[in-house]
């Protein structure tokens, strides 16, 4: 199987860098399938998306709220919502499912839900941060054997 | 079909989840995610044995200190309140 790194030498890096970041955020761990780091991009794809199913599941979806009642230091924008978007852009699907308040929920299912969520989104985040640094140094290594 | 619907709406609706000492339980399986995360992205190679081993290894600091953590507040609540 030829290797994208092959693909991707010099200037041409300038699209894998994004593209791996971007492909990490949309599905967790696909940028580390991108650059050939497969059992890395399995642990990271099962454990991020069991973290955040666990947060739902004592939650509910209702935990993932685009939108505060009460207006803080970033407007009426959830903190936790910041966090809880790295997980995938598909995020925001389930935040329009609740922006109506169909889904409340209170107290420390609430508190797990968000934790759960959140966390899972700010792991992801390391992981794409790392993706991305790895698919330039396997550039770069490329490089500098040629 | 209906097992799959009963499972999907076991996510519309919160768990009941009490104000308890075995609410701390919660910490172990975030505990782990962090755990496994930081590994994967941290060791050179992954080997199955070497994952599990450094995992596990990072899993049980992370309690120990939840744990100690825990003990120096409560000494501290003690010492404050007496």
């Amino acid at each position: 199987m030829l290797n994208i790194i092959d693909k991707f030498s010099g200037k041409a890096q300038l699209i894998l860098l994004p593209l791996v970041t971007a492909a990490g955020w949309i599905v967790p761990g696909a940028g580390f399938w991108i650059i050939n780091e497969k059992k890395r991009a399995a642990i990271v794809f099962v454990t991020i998306l069991i973290t955040f199913l666990i947060g739902i599941y004592a939650g509910s979806i209702g935990v993932i709220d685009a939108h505060s009642d009460t207006p803080g230091l970033l407007g009426t924008t959830n903190p936790w919502f910041l966090a809880q978007i790295l997980n995938s852009p598909l995020i925001l699907f389930i935040s329009n499912a609740t922006a109506a308040g169909s889904y409340p929920v209170y107290g420390k299912p609430a508190e797990i839900g968000q934790l759960y969520t959140s966390i899972s989104g700010l792991l992801n985040l390391l992981c794409i941060l790392n993706c991305a640094y790895l698919a330039h140094v396997k550039c770069a290594e490329k490089e500098d054997n040629q | 079909m209906l097992s799959l619907l009963n499972i999907l709406a076991s996510f519309t609706a919160p768990e009941e989840i009490k104000m308890n000492p075995q609410s701390l339980l919660w910490a172990l399986p975030l505990a782990a995610s962090i755990a496994v995360i930081y590994k994967a992205i941290k060791v050179p190679k992954i080997t199955a044995k070497h994952f599990i081993k450094d995992t596990g290894l990072l899993f049980i600091s992370i309690v120990a200190f939840l744990i100690a953590a825990s003990i120096v507040l409560i000494i501290v609540a003690q010492l404050a309140t007496t």
